[in-house]
């Protein structure tokens, strides 16, 4: 059984640096209003865009991109047991990402509400990383342990 | 699902590591089937029985409530 969904492994490393830097570019955009001077978008009269500076779409495209090599990177031995691993913690984290959107619902109203959207766009993949690498790591103290 | 890896190993005088090498899986992987935290697909199963020649029922066997 081949999960052909995933991408050699090096993409991890890739992706943890493209993650990082757009994650920390986007944080400065959000709360410090930082923008790169001069990367915008050439026809201002476009009402399609309300700022038409790029840096915050530039550092929402990386961070997907990012998380998406992490979250889809193999590991080095991946086997069909990896795999079910893998489903089932993408099965947790659409079970939290929905559960925290659930709460806000009731929780925020108006803008407050959209600025924590944003936030939880990333829950998913997120909450996918932490629950499978703490599988692994779960995994490889159980076998250890075995060993011994 | 019950199993005889362990056994089975133990005949053919094998480590985990070296029948994950074998079959082409992770070492976790035979440690989580032999404690019966993980049931194989058949493809491994196969595999499996071949490495020990052997049925595959002679290694695998159904328990009360499967």
């Amino acid at each position: 059984m081949k999960n052909t969904l995933l991408i050699p492994s090096h993409y991890k490393v890739i992706g943890w640096i493209i993650s990082i830097l757009s994650g920390c570019l986007g944080l400065a955009t959000l709360y410090l209003d930082f923008k790169i001077p001069g990367f915008s978008f050439p026809f201002k009269n476009s009402s399609l865009f309300a700022d038409y500076n790029l840096t915050n779409e530039f550092a929402l495209a990386g961070l997907i991109i990012g998380v998406m090599m992490i979250s889809f990177a193999k590991e080095k031995m991946e086997d069909e047991y990896l795999t079910m691993v893998r489903l089932k913690c993408w099965q947790w984290s659409v079970l939290i990402s929905f559960g925290v959107l659930f709460i806000l619902n009731f929780v925020f109203y108006g803008t407050d509400f959209f600025a924590f959207l944003i936030h939880n766009m990333f829950t998913l993949p997120i909450v996918f990383i932490a629950k499978f690498n703490y599988s692994l790591f779960l995994l490889r103290r159980e076998r250890e342990n075995d060993e011994k | 699902m019950k199993n005889n890896l362990r056994v089975q190993r133990a005949i053919l005088n094998i480590t985990q590591a070296e029948l994950a090498e074998k079959i082409q899986v992770s070492r976790q992987t035979i440690n989580t089937i032999e404690s019966g935290k993980y049931v194989p697909s058949t493809v491994l199963a196969l595999k499996m029985a071949k490495v020990f020649a052997v049925p595959v029922d002679e290694i695998f066997s159904l328990e009360e409530g499967d």
